[in-house]
Protein backbone atom coordinates (compact mmCIF):
# COMPACT_ATOMS: atom_id res chain seq x y z
CA UNK A 1 0.00 0.00 0.00
CA UNK A 2 1.37 3.54 -0.56
CA UNK A 3 2.44 5.60 2.22
CA UNK A 4 1.01 8.73 0.25
CA UNK A 5 -1.56 8.28 -2.31
CA UNK A 6 -2.87 11.27 -4.29
CA UNK A 7 -6.13 10.62 -6.34
CA UNK A 8 -7.64 12.78 -8.97
CA UNK A 9 -6.39 16.27 -7.30
CA UNK A 10 -8.21 19.20 -8.76
CA UNK A 11 -7.14 22.79 -6.97
CA UNK A 12 -6.45 26.24 -7.86
CA UNK A 13 -6.59 30.60 -6.94
CA UNK A 14 -9.99 32.07 -7.05
CA UNK A 15 -11.21 30.83 -11.10
CA UNK A 16 -7.95 29.90 -12.25
CA UNK A 17 -7.36 26.13 -12.07
CA UNK A 18 -3.80 25.02 -11.34
CA UNK A 19 -3.96 21.39 -10.60
CA UNK A 20 -5.87 19.13 -13.00
CA UNK A 21 -6.93 15.56 -12.02
CA UNK A 22 -3.53 14.90 -10.56
CA UNK A 23 -2.60 11.17 -9.51
CA UNK A 24 0.20 9.98 -7.53
CA UNK A 25 1.91 8.05 -5.00
CA UNK A 26 4.85 7.90 -2.52
CA UNK A 27 5.61 4.33 -1.45
CA UNK A 28 7.22 3.60 2.40
CA UNK A 29 11.31 4.21 2.08
CA UNK A 30 11.21 5.66 -1.61
CA UNK A 31 12.21 9.25 -3.02
CA UNK A 32 10.40 10.73 -5.57
CA UNK A 33 11.36 13.61 -7.84
CA UNK A 34 8.66 16.13 -9.19
CA UNK A 35 9.80 18.45 -11.81
CA UNK A 36 8.21 20.54 -13.89
CA UNK A 37 8.87 24.04 -15.46
CA UNK A 38 8.34 27.03 -13.45
CA UNK A 39 4.75 27.74 -12.85
CA UNK A 40 3.54 24.63 -13.54
CA UNK A 41 2.08 23.94 -10.14
CA UNK A 42 4.32 21.87 -8.37
CA UNK A 43 4.33 24.15 -5.19
CA UNK A 44 0.89 24.26 -5.26
CA UNK A 45 0.78 20.66 -5.11
CA UNK A 46 2.94 20.59 -2.16
CA UNK A 47 0.28 23.02 -0.54
CA UNK A 48 -2.80 21.51 -1.40
CA UNK A 49 -1.48 18.64 0.35
CA UNK A 50 -0.47 20.08 3.74
CA UNK A 51 -4.15 21.66 3.62
CA UNK A 52 -2.82 25.59 2.95
CA UNK A 53 -4.93 25.57 -0.29
CA UNK A 54 -7.77 24.25 -0.65
CA UNK A 55 -8.31 20.96 -2.61
CA UNK A 56 -11.54 21.36 -4.96
CA UNK A 57 -11.60 17.36 -5.38
CA UNK A 58 -10.14 14.79 -5.29
CA UNK A 59 -8.27 12.64 -2.50
CA UNK A 60 -5.11 13.27 -0.19
CA UNK A 61 -4.80 9.64 1.54
CA UNK A 62 -2.01 9.17 3.92
CA UNK A 63 -2.08 5.98 5.90
CA UNK A 64 -4.66 4.50 4.13
CA UNK A 65 -6.69 7.77 5.48
CA UNK A 66 -8.21 10.54 3.66
CA UNK A 67 -7.11 13.39 4.99
CA UNK A 68 -8.68 16.06 1.63
CA UNK A 69 -9.01 19.20 3.46
CA UNK A 70 -8.39 18.34 7.10
CA UNK A 71 -7.04 21.39 8.89
CA UNK A 72 -2.89 21.32 8.52
CA UNK A 73 -2.82 20.53 12.09
CA UNK A 74 -4.41 17.39 11.61
CA UNK A 75 -2.63 16.62 8.17
CA UNK A 76 0.74 17.21 10.30
CA UNK A 77 0.22 14.76 12.68
CA UNK A 78 -0.51 12.63 10.21
CA UNK A 79 3.38 12.36 9.58
CA UNK A 80 3.63 15.21 6.57
CA UNK A 81 6.70 17.32 6.78
CA UNK A 82 6.90 20.05 4.58
CA UNK A 83 10.27 22.10 3.49
CA UNK A 84 8.50 25.19 1.55
CA UNK A 85 9.90 27.17 -0.90
CA UNK A 86 11.48 29.89 0.19
CA UNK A 87 12.01 28.08 3.34
CA UNK A 88 9.48 30.44 5.36
CA UNK A 89 11.63 30.34 9.09
CA UNK A 90 10.43 32.21 11.95
CA UNK A 91 12.55 35.24 11.12
CA UNK A 92 12.40 36.66 14.75
CA UNK A 93 12.78 33.22 16.51
CA UNK A 94 16.24 31.57 17.07
CA UNK A 95 17.40 28.56 15.59
CA UNK A 96 16.46 26.48 18.82
CA UNK A 97 12.88 28.20 18.87
CA UNK A 98 12.51 27.39 14.92
CA UNK A 99 13.25 23.72 15.69
CA UNK A 100 10.69 23.70 18.56
CA UNK A 101 7.89 24.86 16.85
CA UNK A 102 8.59 21.81 14.42
CA UNK A 103 7.93 19.83 17.09
CA UNK A 104 4.41 21.77 18.55
CA UNK A 105 2.40 18.54 17.66
CA UNK A 106 4.68 15.63 19.02
CA UNK A 107 6.51 16.80 21.54
CA UNK A 108 7.74 13.98 23.52
CA UNK A 109 11.55 13.52 23.37
CA UNK A 110 12.52 17.09 22.02
CA UNK A 111 15.85 16.69 22.80
CA UNK A 112 16.63 14.05 21.63
CA UNK A 113 15.28 14.85 18.33
CA UNK A 114 16.81 18.28 18.09
CA UNK A 115 20.11 16.21 18.64
CA UNK A 116 19.90 13.89 16.19
CA UNK A 117 19.84 17.28 14.07
CA UNK A 118 22.21 19.17 15.12
CA UNK A 119 24.25 15.87 14.36
CA UNK A 120 23.41 16.23 10.63
CA UNK A 121 24.07 19.80 10.53
CA UNK A 122 26.49 20.54 13.05
CA UNK A 123 26.61 24.62 11.43
CA UNK A 124 23.64 24.68 12.91
CA UNK A 125 24.25 24.31 16.14
CA UNK A 126 27.08 26.58 16.17
CA UNK A 127 23.76 29.30 15.17
CA UNK A 128 21.54 27.39 17.33
CA UNK A 129 20.88 31.10 19.64
CA UNK A 130 20.76 32.97 16.27
CA UNK A 131 17.55 34.45 14.97
CA UNK A 132 16.85 32.77 11.78
CA UNK A 133 16.48 35.65 10.06
CA UNK A 134 20.11 36.62 10.51
CA UNK A 135 21.21 33.01 9.13
CA UNK A 136 23.15 32.77 5.65
CA UNK A 137 20.62 30.35 2.84
CA UNK A 138 22.09 27.41 3.54
CA UNK A 139 21.75 27.51 7.32
CA UNK A 140 18.00 28.63 6.86
CA UNK A 141 17.42 25.59 4.92
CA UNK A 142 19.58 23.43 6.67
CA UNK A 143 16.78 24.78 9.78
CA UNK A 144 13.80 24.47 7.59
CA UNK A 145 14.71 20.91 7.14
CA UNK A 146 15.61 20.50 10.77
CA UNK A 147 12.65 22.26 11.79
CA UNK A 148 9.93 19.90 9.16
CA UNK A 149 11.94 16.67 10.71
CA UNK A 150 11.33 17.83 14.47
CA UNK A 151 7.24 16.69 13.94
CA UNK A 152 9.32 13.09 12.96
CA UNK A 153 7.00 12.59 9.32
CA UNK A 154 6.69 9.58 7.64
CA UNK A 155 7.25 11.45 4.43
CA UNK A 156 8.92 15.01 3.72
CA UNK A 157 7.77 17.45 1.01
CA UNK A 158 10.46 19.23 -0.45
CA UNK A 159 10.06 22.20 -2.58
CA UNK A 160 13.33 23.44 -4.34
CA UNK A 161 15.39 23.25 -1.24
CA UNK A 162 18.75 24.18 -3.90
CA UNK A 163 17.09 27.81 -4.72
CA UNK A 164 19.74 30.28 -4.85
CA UNK A 165 22.46 28.41 -2.78
CA UNK A 166 26.01 27.53 -3.76
CA UNK A 167 26.51 23.95 -5.36
CA UNK A 168 28.84 22.63 -2.25
CA UNK A 169 26.05 23.48 -0.21
CA UNK A 170 23.46 22.06 -1.89
CA UNK A 171 25.52 18.85 -2.25
CA UNK A 172 26.30 18.46 1.41
CA UNK A 173 22.33 19.46 2.08
CA UNK A 174 21.68 16.05 -0.42
CA UNK A 175 23.74 14.31 1.61
CA UNK A 176 21.75 15.09 4.64
CA UNK A 177 17.96 14.44 2.55
CA UNK A 178 19.61 10.44 1.49
CA UNK A 179 20.87 9.97 5.11
CA UNK A 180 17.06 11.32 6.31
CA UNK A 181 15.56 8.85 3.57
CA UNK A 182 17.82 5.72 5.09
CA UNK A 183 16.74 6.27 8.67
CA UNK A 184 13.02 5.28 6.97
CA UNK A 185 11.69 8.86 5.84
CA UNK A 186 9.82 8.76 2.44
CA UNK A 187 11.21 11.86 0.42
CA UNK A 188 8.82 13.38 -2.01
CA UNK A 189 11.35 16.92 -4.31
CA UNK A 190 10.57 19.33 -5.89
CA UNK A 191 13.87 20.34 -7.75
CA UNK A 192 14.83 22.97 -10.77
CA UNK A 193 18.07 20.80 -10.94
CA UNK A 194 16.41 17.82 -12.57
CA UNK A 195 20.06 15.76 -13.07
CA UNK A 196 20.12 15.97 -9.61
CA UNK A 197 17.25 14.68 -8.32
CA UNK A 198 17.01 11.99 -10.90
CA UNK A 199 20.01 10.73 -9.79
CA UNK A 200 18.64 10.49 -6.17
CA UNK A 201 14.92 9.37 -6.78
CA UNK A 202 14.04 5.76 -7.59
CA UNK A 203 10.97 7.17 -9.49
CA UNK A 204 9.58 10.65 -10.74
CA UNK A 205 6.59 12.82 -12.10
CA UNK A 206 6.13 15.51 -14.62
CA UNK A 207 4.72 18.01 -14.97
CA UNK A 208 2.53 20.21 -17.13
CA UNK A 209 0.68 23.52 -16.86
CA UNK A 210 -0.84 21.09 -13.73
CA UNK A 211 -0.60 17.68 -15.17
CA UNK A 212 1.37 14.79 -14.72
CA UNK A 213 2.49 14.29 -18.38
CA UNK A 214 5.32 11.81 -17.69
CA UNK A 215 6.21 9.49 -14.77
CA UNK A 216 8.37 6.50 -14.16
CA UNK A 217 11.45 4.84 -13.19
CA UNK A 218 14.09 8.27 -12.41
CA UNK A 219 16.81 5.64 -14.15
CA UNK A 220 14.43 5.06 -17.84
CA UNK A 221 13.77 8.88 -16.99
CA UNK A 222 17.10 10.35 -17.58
CA UNK A 223 17.79 8.33 -20.93
CA UNK A 224 14.29 9.97 -22.02
CA UNK A 225 14.83 12.44 -25.26
CA UNK A 226 11.52 14.41 -23.72
CA UNK A 227 13.30 15.13 -20.92
CA UNK A 228 16.63 15.20 -22.06
CA UNK A 229 15.37 17.79 -24.26
CA UNK A 230 13.06 19.61 -21.89
CA UNK A 231 14.57 20.17 -18.56
CA UNK A 232 18.30 18.97 -18.87
CA UNK A 233 19.32 20.77 -22.01
CA UNK A 234 20.73 17.90 -24.06
CA UNK B 1 9.14 68.95 44.51
CA UNK B 2 5.84 69.58 42.83
CA UNK B 3 7.15 68.17 39.73
CA UNK B 4 8.33 64.70 41.25
CA UNK B 5 4.98 64.44 42.56
CA UNK B 6 3.82 64.48 39.17
CA UNK B 7 6.37 62.25 37.76
CA UNK B 8 5.05 59.92 40.10
CA UNK B 9 1.43 60.28 39.91
CA UNK B 10 2.43 59.95 35.76
CA UNK B 11 4.34 57.16 36.28
CA UNK B 12 1.56 55.67 38.81
CA UNK B 13 -1.36 55.91 36.13
CA UNK B 14 1.07 55.06 33.27
CA UNK B 15 1.59 51.34 34.52
CA UNK B 16 -1.98 51.60 34.00
CA UNK B 17 -1.99 52.50 30.98
CA UNK B 18 0.18 49.81 30.01
CA UNK B 19 -1.49 47.38 30.85
CA UNK B 20 -4.64 47.92 29.31
CA UNK B 21 -2.08 48.58 26.36
CA UNK B 22 -0.73 45.50 26.46
CA UNK B 23 -3.48 43.23 25.61
CA UNK B 24 -4.88 45.86 22.92
CA UNK B 25 -1.47 45.54 21.31
CA UNK B 26 -0.78 41.98 21.69
CA UNK B 27 -4.48 40.97 19.75
CA UNK B 28 -3.61 44.23 17.08
CA UNK B 29 -0.37 42.47 16.41
CA UNK B 30 -0.64 38.82 16.52
CA UNK B 31 -4.64 39.10 14.78
CA UNK B 32 -4.59 42.17 12.88
CA UNK B 33 -7.59 42.95 14.54
CA UNK B 34 -7.78 46.75 15.96
CA UNK B 35 -10.36 45.44 18.84
CA UNK B 36 -12.35 48.72 19.29
CA UNK B 37 -14.33 46.99 22.07
CA UNK B 38 -11.01 46.94 24.54
CA UNK B 39 -12.03 49.68 26.81
CA UNK B 40 -15.88 48.08 27.13
CA UNK B 41 -14.33 44.66 27.47
CA UNK B 42 -12.15 46.25 30.58
CA UNK B 43 -15.78 48.10 31.72
CA UNK B 44 -17.49 44.68 32.11
CA UNK B 45 -14.11 43.55 34.23
CA UNK B 46 -14.75 47.29 36.12
CA UNK B 47 -18.55 46.34 36.56
CA UNK B 48 -18.09 42.24 37.52
CA UNK B 49 -15.89 43.99 40.49
CA UNK B 50 -18.46 46.24 41.13
CA UNK B 51 -20.73 43.79 41.51
CA UNK B 52 -18.80 41.41 43.82
CA UNK B 53 -17.62 43.91 45.92
CA UNK B 54 -21.60 45.35 46.57
CA UNK B 55 -22.89 42.30 46.78
CA UNK B 56 -20.36 39.81 48.53
CA UNK B 57 -18.06 42.73 50.03
CA UNK B 58 -15.22 41.23 47.81
CA UNK B 59 -11.87 42.89 48.13
CA UNK B 60 -11.06 44.53 44.71
CA UNK B 61 -7.58 42.83 44.98
CA UNK B 62 -9.21 39.35 45.21
CA UNK B 63 -11.67 39.86 42.28
CA UNK B 64 -8.04 40.40 39.78
CA UNK B 65 -8.23 36.63 39.41
CA UNK B 66 -12.26 36.40 38.74
CA UNK B 67 -11.74 39.23 36.09
CA UNK B 68 -9.62 37.71 34.29
CA UNK B 69 -10.74 34.49 34.06
CA UNK B 70 -14.69 35.49 32.97
CA UNK B 71 -13.16 37.83 30.57
CA UNK B 72 -10.30 35.51 29.29
CA UNK B 73 -13.11 32.80 28.80
CA UNK B 74 -15.42 35.78 27.26
CA UNK B 75 -13.04 36.56 24.22
CA UNK B 76 -12.22 33.45 23.54
CA UNK B 77 -15.52 32.40 22.96
CA UNK B 78 -16.01 35.88 20.83
CA UNK B 79 -13.38 35.01 18.77
CA UNK B 80 -13.87 31.10 18.08
CA UNK B 81 -17.38 31.74 17.14
CA UNK B 82 -17.64 34.95 15.77
CA UNK B 83 -14.55 36.73 14.61
CA UNK B 84 -12.67 34.21 13.43
CA UNK B 85 -15.07 33.73 10.64
CA UNK B 86 -14.35 37.26 9.85
CA UNK B 87 -10.68 37.21 10.21
CA UNK B 88 -9.51 37.08 6.90
CA UNK B 89 -11.73 40.20 5.96
CA UNK B 90 -10.84 43.94 4.97
CA UNK B 91 -9.15 45.44 8.00
CA UNK B 92 -12.85 47.84 7.61
CA UNK B 93 -15.00 45.27 8.00
CA UNK B 94 -12.98 44.23 11.38
CA UNK B 95 -13.34 47.37 12.16
CA UNK B 96 -16.99 47.82 12.40
CA UNK B 97 -17.58 44.67 13.78
CA UNK B 98 -15.69 45.46 16.79
CA UNK B 99 -17.22 49.45 16.96
CA UNK B 100 -20.57 47.20 16.70
CA UNK B 101 -19.71 45.14 19.47
CA UNK B 102 -18.48 48.32 21.74
CA UNK B 103 -21.50 49.92 21.19
CA UNK B 104 -23.60 46.85 22.45
CA UNK B 105 -21.13 46.06 25.45
CA UNK B 106 -22.01 49.79 26.38
CA UNK B 107 -25.72 49.42 26.23
CA UNK B 108 -25.63 46.52 27.87
CA UNK B 109 -23.46 48.20 30.70
CA UNK B 110 -25.66 51.21 31.09
CA UNK B 111 -29.03 49.17 30.95
CA UNK B 112 -27.75 46.85 33.58
CA UNK B 113 -25.88 49.04 36.04
CA UNK B 114 -26.91 52.89 34.68
CA UNK B 115 -24.77 55.41 33.23
CA UNK B 116 -24.00 57.39 37.11
CA UNK B 117 -20.27 56.78 37.82
CA UNK B 118 -19.48 54.00 40.35
CA UNK B 119 -16.31 53.76 42.15
CA UNK B 120 -15.34 51.16 44.66
CA UNK B 121 -14.00 51.94 47.85
CA UNK B 122 -12.37 49.87 50.02
CA UNK B 123 -11.85 50.26 53.76
CA UNK B 124 -8.00 51.10 52.93
CA UNK B 125 -8.49 53.56 50.53
CA UNK B 126 -7.27 56.55 52.17
CA UNK B 127 -3.82 55.13 53.23
CA UNK B 128 -0.77 56.94 51.90
CA UNK B 129 2.99 56.77 52.07
CA UNK B 130 3.88 59.73 52.85
CA UNK B 131 7.67 60.80 52.17
CA UNK B 132 8.21 64.39 52.97
CA UNK B 133 6.37 66.07 50.63
CA UNK B 134 4.94 63.54 48.26
CA UNK B 135 2.14 61.53 48.97
CA UNK B 136 1.91 58.20 47.23
CA UNK B 137 -1.26 56.33 47.89
CA UNK B 138 -0.61 52.56 49.11
CA UNK B 139 -3.74 51.71 46.31
CA UNK B 140 -2.32 53.00 43.53
CA UNK B 141 1.25 51.51 44.31
CA UNK B 142 -0.49 48.29 44.43
CA UNK B 143 -2.24 48.70 40.92
CA UNK B 144 1.33 49.83 39.61
CA UNK B 145 3.48 47.29 40.78
CA UNK B 146 0.40 44.61 39.46
CA UNK B 147 0.41 46.15 36.43
CA UNK B 148 4.38 46.09 36.03
CA UNK B 149 4.38 42.18 37.57
CA UNK B 150 1.78 41.57 34.98
CA UNK B 151 3.29 42.78 31.81
CA UNK B 152 6.79 40.37 32.86
CA UNK B 153 4.98 37.53 33.43
CA UNK B 154 3.52 38.04 29.91
CA UNK B 155 6.44 38.74 28.44
CA UNK B 156 7.91 35.46 30.03
CA UNK B 157 5.05 33.42 28.73
CA UNK B 158 5.47 34.53 25.47
CA UNK B 159 9.03 33.95 25.50
CA UNK B 160 9.41 30.49 27.32
CA UNK B 161 5.87 28.67 26.98
CA UNK B 162 4.41 26.29 24.32
CA UNK B 163 1.40 28.66 23.35
CA UNK B 164 3.03 32.04 24.17
CA UNK B 165 5.72 30.73 21.54
CA UNK B 166 2.96 29.36 18.83
CA UNK B 167 1.35 32.96 19.79
CA UNK B 168 4.66 34.69 18.50
CA UNK B 169 5.16 32.22 15.44
CA UNK B 170 2.11 32.53 14.14
CA UNK B 171 2.12 36.41 13.97
CA UNK B 172 5.45 36.31 12.45
CA UNK B 173 4.08 33.55 9.60
CA UNK B 174 1.04 32.34 9.74
CA UNK B 175 1.44 29.96 6.97
CA UNK B 176 4.62 28.76 8.15
CA UNK B 177 3.23 28.06 11.88
CA UNK B 178 0.38 26.02 10.01
CA UNK B 179 3.23 23.90 8.59
CA UNK B 180 4.22 23.09 12.06
CA UNK B 181 1.23 21.87 13.16
CA UNK B 182 -0.31 24.90 14.79
CA UNK B 183 -3.56 25.49 14.22
CA UNK B 184 -4.25 29.45 13.98
CA UNK B 185 -7.82 29.24 14.77
CA UNK B 186 -7.49 28.33 17.94
CA UNK B 187 -4.19 30.45 18.87
CA UNK B 188 -6.13 33.87 17.67
CA UNK B 189 -8.48 32.46 19.59
CA UNK B 190 -6.13 31.99 22.80
CA UNK B 191 -5.10 35.44 22.09
CA UNK B 192 -8.15 37.65 21.83
CA UNK B 193 -9.02 35.52 25.36
CA UNK B 194 -5.43 37.13 26.71
CA UNK B 195 -6.08 40.24 25.59
CA UNK B 196 -9.72 40.47 26.66
CA UNK B 197 -8.37 38.75 29.76
CA UNK B 198 -5.89 41.60 30.51
CA UNK B 199 -8.60 44.21 29.71
CA UNK B 200 -10.82 42.39 32.41
CA UNK B 201 -7.47 43.08 35.05
CA UNK B 202 -7.59 46.42 34.33
CA UNK B 203 -10.92 46.66 34.41
CA UNK B 204 -10.85 45.55 38.06
CA UNK B 205 -7.81 47.94 38.70
CA UNK B 206 -9.75 50.97 37.68
CA UNK B 207 -11.79 50.70 40.06
CA UNK B 208 -9.47 51.37 42.51
CA UNK B 209 -8.19 54.48 41.47
CA UNK B 210 -10.93 56.61 39.49
CA UNK B 211 -14.83 56.60 39.51
CA UNK B 212 -16.06 55.35 35.94
CA UNK B 213 -19.42 54.60 34.05
CA UNK B 214 -20.27 52.93 30.22
CA UNK B 215 -19.33 56.71 28.89
CA UNK B 216 -15.54 56.08 29.41
CA UNK B 217 -14.96 52.80 27.24
CA UNK B 218 -14.16 54.71 24.01
CA UNK B 219 -11.90 56.89 26.41
CA UNK B 220 -9.82 53.85 27.29
CA UNK B 221 -10.17 52.07 24.14
CA UNK B 222 -7.91 55.20 22.89
CA UNK B 223 -5.56 55.04 25.32
CA UNK B 224 -4.88 51.11 24.79
CA UNK B 225 -4.75 52.24 20.75
CA UNK B 226 -1.84 55.06 21.59
CA UNK B 227 -0.07 52.79 24.04
CA UNK B 228 0.34 50.21 20.94
CA UNK B 229 1.45 52.87 18.36
CA UNK B 230 4.12 54.28 20.77
CA UNK B 231 5.47 50.65 21.68
CA UNK B 232 5.61 48.77 18.54
CA UNK B 233 2.54 45.92 17.92
CA UNK B 234 2.28 42.83 20.26
CA UNK B 235 5.75 44.13 22.22
CA UNK B 236 5.74 43.56 25.53
CA UNK B 237 8.35 46.13 26.87
CA UNK B 238 6.98 48.50 24.07
CA UNK B 239 3.80 48.66 25.62
CA UNK B 240 4.86 49.31 29.20
CA UNK B 241 7.33 52.43 28.02
CA UNK B 242 4.21 53.53 26.18
CA UNK B 243 1.99 53.82 29.22
CA UNK B 244 4.67 55.10 30.97
CA UNK B 245 5.37 57.59 29.08
CA UNK B 246 1.60 58.48 28.00
CA UNK B 247 0.89 58.03 31.86
CA UNK B 248 3.66 60.99 32.41
CA UNK B 249 2.72 63.05 29.85
CA UNK B 250 -1.58 63.35 30.63
CA UNK B 251 -0.53 64.04 34.06
CA UNK B 252 2.16 67.32 33.32
CA UNK B 253 -0.33 68.51 30.70
CA UNK B 254 -3.15 68.85 33.08
CA UNK B 255 -1.22 70.18 35.40
CA UNK B 256 0.64 72.63 32.97
CA UNK B 257 -2.56 73.26 30.49
CA UNK B 258 -5.79 72.37 32.15
CA UNK B 259 -7.37 68.42 32.37
CA UNK B 260 -9.75 69.65 29.37
CA UNK B 261 -6.62 69.26 26.66
CA UNK B 262 -4.75 65.97 27.62
CA UNK B 263 -6.68 64.25 25.12
CA UNK B 264 -5.63 66.28 22.27
CA UNK B 265 -2.04 66.20 24.16
CA UNK B 266 -2.09 62.18 23.62
CA UNK B 267 -3.53 62.28 20.41
CA UNK B 268 -0.91 65.17 19.32
CA UNK B 269 1.95 62.78 20.54
CA UNK B 270 0.49 59.55 18.81
CA UNK B 271 0.79 61.29 15.44
CA UNK B 272 4.17 62.68 16.00
CA UNK B 273 5.55 59.30 16.56
CA UNK B 274 3.64 57.98 13.64
CA UNK B 275 5.68 60.82 11.13
CA UNK B 276 9.14 60.30 12.75
CA UNK B 277 9.21 56.63 13.42
CA UNK B 278 6.41 54.14 12.71
CA UNK B 279 7.85 50.94 14.33
CA UNK B 280 7.41 53.05 17.23
CA UNK B 281 9.59 54.00 20.05
CA UNK B 282 10.95 50.63 20.26
CA UNK B 283 12.57 50.80 16.76
CA UNK B 284 12.67 47.64 14.94
CA UNK B 285 9.26 45.70 14.86
CA UNK B 286 9.91 42.06 16.75
CA UNK B 287 6.93 39.80 15.85
CA UNK B 288 4.18 41.59 14.70
CA UNK B 289 3.54 43.94 11.47
CA UNK B 290 1.43 45.87 10.46
CA UNK B 291 -0.42 44.02 8.11
CA UNK B 292 -3.10 45.43 5.24
N1 LIG C 1 -1.26 32.83 -4.36
C1 LIG C 1 -1.55 32.71 -5.68
N2 LIG C 1 -2.60 33.37 -6.22
C2 LIG C 1 -2.91 33.25 -7.52
N3 LIG C 1 -2.22 32.49 -8.38
C3 LIG C 1 -1.16 31.80 -7.92
C4 LIG C 1 -0.77 31.88 -6.54
N4 LIG C 1 0.31 31.09 -6.37
C5 LIG C 1 0.58 30.56 -7.59
N5 LIG C 1 -0.29 30.98 -8.52
C6 LIG C 1 -0.32 30.56 -9.91
O1 LIG C 1 -0.46 29.17 -9.95
C7 LIG C 1 0.35 28.61 -10.96
C8 LIG C 1 1.25 27.57 -10.36
O2 LIG C 1 2.15 28.17 -9.46
P1 LIG C 1 3.12 27.30 -8.55
O3 LIG C 1 2.36 26.22 -7.91
O4 LIG C 1 3.85 28.23 -7.68
O5 LIG C 1 4.11 26.68 -9.64
P2 LIG C 1 5.55 26.04 -9.49
O6 LIG C 1 5.79 25.79 -8.05
O7 LIG C 1 5.48 24.79 -10.29
O8 LIG C 1 6.53 27.01 -10.06
C9 LIG C 1 1.09 29.77 -11.60
O9 LIG C 1 0.42 30.12 -12.77
C10 LIG C 1 0.99 30.87 -10.59
O10 LIG C 1 0.97 32.13 -11.22
MG1 LIG D 1 7.29 26.50 -6.85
Amino acid sequence: MALLEIKNLNAGYGDLRVLRDVSMEVNEGEIVAFLGSNGAGKSTFMRTIVGLNRAWSGDVIMNGKRLTNSPSEKIIKSGIGIVPEGRRLFAGMTVTENLEMGAYCNRKDIRRRMDSIFQSFPRLYERKDHLAGDLSGGEQQMCAIGRALMSEPKILLIDEFSLGLAPTVVDSLTKVVQDINRQGVSILIVEQDVQMVLEMSSRAYVMEVGAITISGNSKDLIDNPKIKEAYLGM
Amino acid sequence: MIILQILINGLLLGAFYALIGIGFSLVWGVTNIINLSHGAIALLGAYLTFFLFQTFRLDPFLSIPVSFIAMFSFGYLLQRYLMNFVVKAQIFMLLILTFGLEIFLVNFMTTFFSADFRSVTPSYAGNSLVLGSIVIPYIRLAVFSICVIIAVAMALFLDKTWPGKAIKATSLDIEASMMSGINPAKIYALTFALGSGLAGVSGTLLTLTQAFSPSIAGGLTLRAFIVSILGGLGRIEGALIGGLLLGVLETFSSYLIGESYKNAIAFGLMVLVLIVKPSGLMGRKYYAEVKH
